[in-house]
């Protein structure tokens, strides 16, 4: 019979059956071809977008479902946290910040949201080892699960912030609007951090310790519990090179605050979210196929 | 002679087994600065493999643990691209996956029938149209609303055969699955499996189990350390291999 070689164009239309998988040996070069290549894998998550779901839902009712203090603790974790860190920084910055509370807890859900985040899509590599070992699928679609999970309570963690601008009296910013932007940004951000960070965490595996430390290091680089006045001038570039710092002001300008850069904070929140996916992508293509020899 | 599912040209895989255990960051970045070479010895999982596998044909592949056999079902499945040669699939690919592997146990029947055929990239819709025939296959529909965590292991390979098998492969993977289960259900995979090969289902089978194989299988494939060693009609190569 006429056997049809593998790159030949003409198979996918002869032929009627759902997929065809084509597999080539491999070398290493990396050219713009190849990174074309990689849309189909973005393709491939569009056509997956069933089980993308389904890895959220697991996500969700595994957290929630079989404990009735789940969703009660996803509210208090962040009033928690939020008291906590009240008492101990009130005194320092009460005067310096107007509506210090505010300042707070937008801080704390909006940097949760991304720690959060990545920290736990740092083992979807690993922790799904079974299932890619064994089944070809989009592997982008794990990390980008957790990430649309740690979206989802964000978004329920945004009642006690809610609740705490009614107690506080605080009035809602004419900006509310762009707060979707806000966290399409935190979520493309993550998403792309996430998959250089799982990514890494198969071909080592101190990865995970290491991204904490950083983690740590570049929350307290971030104007999260003090405020930004309290660095002083010459420092204030560290604030400029830092994406979440932008990410910030747009969720807090668009809930309360004045900001008075907020165009430009939009436009490097867009830029730096864009290009940590664009790194993300390619790292994560460049060695996907390696990924499987060391899970 | 059918059509043609499957066809594995010259196939290596090599595997890089490097020599100095280094596998943290902090280690690779260490040795980086200081310009050393990382050393590798290369592995071949696999070495020139062919295959043909034809429409409706059972090929079974044995071999002895570290032969290769499931580095050509990584093959196969498209996880694995090989350092050498190429494959050709025509059709979806569905296999049947290993206790837990897609399971979580936290969930339901029901919920994790959804996740797995998810798995295997099948849409809501089909999936809601063979839930029913893949309940009543795996004869689970009075704990169907109960977590995973309290089904047997049994009954977990059951609910795995039936998602498998539910989703209308044009290539099936089995993996050494059969095992778990009781007589009963064996059997009733076995009538299924036949059930497929009539209906023109390719299906690729590896198994310790040289009756079995004998029994379901076309061809036969006998991998040893990487390579092929024989292949040709199921009695001739289970009866060298069981001499070997």
């Amino acid at each position: 019979m006429e056997f049809r070689t593998w790159h030949s164009p003409r198979v996918k239309k002869r032929n009627n059956f759902k997929f065809t998988i084509s597999v080539q040996a491999t070398g290493h070069p990396y050219g713009v071809k190849d990174m074309v290549k990689t849309l189909t894998e973005a393709a491939e998550i569009i056509k997956y977008r069933e089980l993308l779901r389904n890895l959220v839902i697991r996500d969700i009712k595994v957290r929630y479902k079989r404990s009735v203090m789940g969703f009660v603790w996803v509210m208090l974790n962040p009033l928690l946290m939020m008291l906590i860190l009240y008492m101990v920084f009130s005194e320092l910055f009460k005067v310096s910040t107007e509506n210090y509370i505010a300042y707070l807890i937008s801080g704390i859900i909006l940097w949760n949201f991304f720690s959060q985040g990545t920290s736990t899509s740092i083992v979807s590599f690993t922790g799904n080892s079974n299932l890619i070992k064994k089944i070809y699928l989009p592997r982008a679609i794990f990390p980008l699960s957790v990430v649309i999970s740690a979206m989802i309570h964000f978004i329920f963690s945004l009642v006690p912030l809610l609740i705490i601008f009614i107690i506080t009296g605080t009035s809602l910013s004419s900006h509310i609007y762009i707060l979707p932007a806000g966290v399409i940004f935190v979520v493309i951000f993550s998403f792309g951090i996430s998959l250089i960070v799982s990514t890494l965490t198969v071909f080592f595996h101190d990865t995970k310790y290491i991204y904490e430390v950083l983690l740590m290091a570049w929350m307290w680089m971030t104007p999260i519990f003090y405020p930004e006045s309290i660095v002083p001038q010459k420092f204030s570039f560290i604030f400029h090179l830092n994406p979440f710092y932008y990410f910030l002001n747009v969720f807090r300008a668009s809930l309360y605050m004045d900001v008075p850069s907020l165009p430009e904070d939009l436009f490097y929140g867009f830029l730096f979210s864009f290009m940590a996916l664009i790194a993300g992508w390619f790292f994560y293509n460049r060695y996907k196929d390696r990924v499987v020899y060391y899970l | 002679m059918n059509e043609l599912m499957l066809k594995i040209s010259s196939v290596s895989v090599k595997y890089r087994l490097i020599k100095e255990k280094r596998r943290t960051l902090q280690e690779y970045i260490i040795h980086r600065l200081k310009g050393k070479i990382i050393y590798y010895e290369d592995f071949w999982a696999l070495k020139n493999i062919n295959l043909e596998v034809h429409k409706g044909e059972a090929l079974g592949i044995i071999g002895h643990n570290g032969a290769g056999k499931s580095t050509l079902l990584k093959v196969i499945a498209g996880v694995l691209k090989p350092t050498e040669g190429s494959v050709m699939v025509i059709g979806k690919i569905a296999p049947l996956i290993e206790l837990g592997a897609g399971f979580d146990m936290e969930l339901t029947g029901k919920e994790n029938i959804y996740l797995n055929a998810s798995i295997l990239g099948l849409s809501r819709k089909e999936i809601n149209g063979k839930f029913d025939r893949i309940v009543e296959f795996s004869e689970l529909s009075d704990f169907i609303h109960s977590p995973l965590k309290s089904y047997s292991s049994g009954m977990v390979a059951r609910l795995g055969f039936s998602i498998a098998t539910e989703v209308d492969p044009d290539i099936l993977i089995i993996d050494e699955v059969l095992a778990v289960g009781d007589e009963q259900f064996k059997k009733k995979c076995e009538e299924r499996i036949n059930g497929f090969k009539a209906k023109g289902i390719t299906i690729l089978f590896v198994s310790h189990g040289m009756i079995e194989v004998q029994r379901l299988c076309d061809k036969i494939l006998w991998l040893d350390h990487g390579r092929s060693r024989m292949s040709g009609d199921p009695k001739s190569v289970t009866e060298e291999y069981q001499k070997a």
